[in-house]
């Protein structure tokens, strides 16, 4: 993965209809279709307005992709999405990170900050633990590795608990339970709510 | 030396001097450097209980900041993508290669079982599955699920053993129950617990030894005395003894059939370059050697930071610099009569390819001829064509196993698949 690569949204998104190669114009046109049954709770556009539920737009087209596999293999357990992904098939999958992928990512909340100092001590944290040097300087995520900025709080705070307990796992060499194994649960609410409002 | 101790938990005790040594140079060569550049402090004992998340960076340049592995497609790549890259992949001439199955998510280690089965071990997915049918109808089962990092599977008399990180796990009668595995059994499981290099490849020789290695979990630190080193384990009674020293990670090794020797495959230290330092084709020939890591690299170029007095005269070269960041993993000397008579006893090695590389290299497969005693190695490149532009691939080469037609199939956990290459009609 190249830094230059993390550098613009523009770019990400050019990058991933370029590399949909894997699924044809067709196949995007079905995947379009299918992701209004994701809409209903994903929200319009894939940007999310229920506190527990993630946006989708912008994903990486890999990390959409690799969730709805360990969806589908029950390697990640929550019911609704188990039940959804376990009717998609692998051409599926593929059209649906491509067309997510594509979408125009949320954009950080528009009312001012209820909580700076919140906000300064998850920036603290992210530093001090190398959080970018996966999730990129602009957290807008990579590659099998998540976009973070602009997320929805609670969801955000809900994923790093499941990371915490074990209830997640997370893919390749298991780094987010790592990642968070140091840290306390007012780390994690620091973590969540400065991720939220990143700009 | 035998190692029954159950002391799962590290030894840090008796290298702390030397590590207070290095944690000072360590903070010594951070401050000059800039600020957001990872530092650890890998001296203390929490650091290997648990290694920090990123704990394979460390010492990364400005320059290669933002570095970091590829993901695989979670999908694999479909059977018809695939042969179209196969049309592309240059062999010698008279050689071919082609799909034997495709679906295969994230294969690694393969081994045969005693009754035409192929075993497929595999990473993130945590999967085992069993390959049987005819050829052209090959089918894939999993056959274990939930698994941590199953990479290395290893088969002996009837048995399936499997590397779960911390245990290794034993299936008896696995060929007769694919579809029901028998609750398996522990042989061995002085293993430390962390994932960070900790998945790793199974070797057999023909007495029965367990060739199992123990990677450190950093980049490049001083590690406790319990990893950097290649074990081997008798499943019979679980006793243990270190074969060599000064490891890295190694993932993948082979028995020559000529001597008997363990030979095996290193990954060298990241972060000092593109073009160093390379990466490790080595022989044991002494019990208990010591191969260099963390003090001196590819046999001649001393670290840094740890080579802390150390020369590399000390250290045992490897039988062939390999190449930096070609990340070599599974290898098999050539055993078959299909291929020429010249490749007999050659080692075929499944180079995986960069991660950290401004341009990747490696992806590919190579043939080595040598002695037996290591001397007079000469490589070249047998199959290539995996790398697609500066970072990014059609499949990576992870594993090589002779099939009994003398043809020799090839594991890619980026494309999910098994190819075979066959040399004539
Ligand atoms: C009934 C509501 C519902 C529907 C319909 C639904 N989802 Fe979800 N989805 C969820 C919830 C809730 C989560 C959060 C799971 C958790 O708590 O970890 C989720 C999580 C996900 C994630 C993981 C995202 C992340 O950031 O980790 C992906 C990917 C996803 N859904 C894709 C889809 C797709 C594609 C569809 C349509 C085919 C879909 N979902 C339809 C409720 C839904
Ligand atoms: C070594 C790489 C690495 C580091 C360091 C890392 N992450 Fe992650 N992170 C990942 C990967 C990979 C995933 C996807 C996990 C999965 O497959 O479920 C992820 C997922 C997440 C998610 C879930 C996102 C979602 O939409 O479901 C959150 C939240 C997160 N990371 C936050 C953090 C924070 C905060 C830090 C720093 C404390 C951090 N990460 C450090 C690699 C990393």
């Amino acid at each position: 993965m190249s830094v230059r690569r993390t550098l613009a949204w523009a770019g990400i998104a050019a990058a991933a209809l370029a590399a949909a190669g894997a699924s044809s114009a067709e196949d995007l046109a079905a995947a379009k279709e299918k992701a209004r049954a994701c809409f209903a709770c994903h929200g319009e556009g894939g940007i999310s307005r229920a506190p527990e539920t993630p946006s989708l737009a912008g994903q990486p087209d890999n990390f959409i992709q690799w969730q709805l596999v360990y969806f589908r293999s029950q390697t990640r357990k929550v019911e609704v999405m188990n039940a959804i992904a376990s009717a998609l098939s692998d051409a599926d999958i593929r059209g649906l990170g491509a067309y997510l992928s594509s979408l125009p990512p949320p954009q950080p909340p528009g009312e001012p900050d209820d909580r700076p100092e919140l906000t300064r001590a998850g920036a603290e944290l992210a530093r001090r633990n190398h959080c970018a040097s996966c999730h990129t300087e602009r957290f807008v995520g990579q590659g099998a590795i998540a976009r973070l900025a602009n997320q929805q709080e609670r969801y955000l705070l809900k994923a790093l608990r499941d990371f915490k307990s074990g209830v997640r796992r997370g893919g390749g060499v298991a780094a987010m339970p790592d990642a968070v194994y140091p840290l306390g649960d007012d780390d994690l609410r620091a973590l969540a709510h400065y991720l939220a409002r990143f700009r | 030396m035998s190692i029954r101790s159950k002391a799962r938990s590290v030894a840090v005790a008796g290298i702390s001097a030397a590590a207070a040594f290095g944690a000072a140079a360590l903070i010594a060569a951070g401050a000059a450097q800039a600020a957001e550049l990872h530092h650890y402090d890998s001296s203390k004992r929490s650091f290997w209980e648990h290694p920090p998340a990123d704990w394979f960076l460390g010492d990364e340049t400005e320059a290669q900041k933002g570095l970091n592995v590829p993901a695989a497609p979670a999908t694999g790549i479909p059977a018809e993508q695939i042969e179209k890259t196969l049309k592309q992949i240059k062999l010698p001439k008279g050689f071919k290669i082609s799909l034997w199955v495709a679906g295969v998510p994230s294969a690694r280690q393969m081994a045969w079982g005693n009754k035409g089965t192929l075993f497929v071990g595999a990473f993130g997915v945590g999967n085992v599955y069993a390959i049987t049918g005819p050829e052209g109808k090959k089918e894939v089962k999993v056959i274990l699920k939930g698994l941590k990092m199953p990479t290395g599977i290893a088969f002996r008399d009837g048995a399936l053993y499997v590397a779960d990180i911390d245990r290794i796990l034993k299936y008896d009668d696995a060929e007769d129950n694919l579809d029901h595995m028998p609750a398996p059994k522990v042989v061995y499981d002085d293993m430390p617990s962390f994932p960070a290099h900790g998945w790793k490849y199974l070797v057999f020789d023909k007495h029965g030894w367990l060739y199992v290695a123990f990677g450190p979990p950093c980049n490049e630190c001083l590690p406790p005395t319990s990893v950097s080193q290649i074990r081997r384990v008798d499943p019979e009674n679980g006793l243990a003894e270190i074969v060599a020293l000064g490891v890295r990670n190694s993932v993948g090794g082979d028995v020559d059939p000529r001597t008997g020797d363990y030979w095996f495959t290193e990954n060298a230290r990241d972060w000092l370059g593109d073009d160093i330092p390379s990466d490790k084709l080595n022989h044991i020939s002494r019990m208990g050697e010591h191969f260099g890591y963390p003090y001196c690299h590819q046999g001649n170029i001393p670290d840094p930071k740890y080579a802390m007095g150390h020369k590399c005269s000390e250290f045992t070269p490897p039988v062939l610099k390999l190449g930096a960041h070609v990340a070599p993993l599974g290898m098999k000397f050539y055993t078959g009569k299909q291929f020429p008579a010249a490749y007999k006893d050659n080692i075929f090695i499944a180079e995986h390819g960069s991660w950290n590389r401004h341009q990747y290299q490696g992806a590919r497969i190579v043939r080595v001829i040598v002695d037996p005693r290591g001397r007079h190695a000469k490589q070249e490149v047998f199959a290539s064509g995996w790398i697609k532009g500066k970072q990014d691939y059609l499949g990576r080469p992870a594993d090589i196993v002779e099939a009994p037609d003398g043809s020799l199939l090839v594991a890619d956990d980026w494309a999910s698949a098994i190819y075979r290459i066959s040399y004539g009609k």
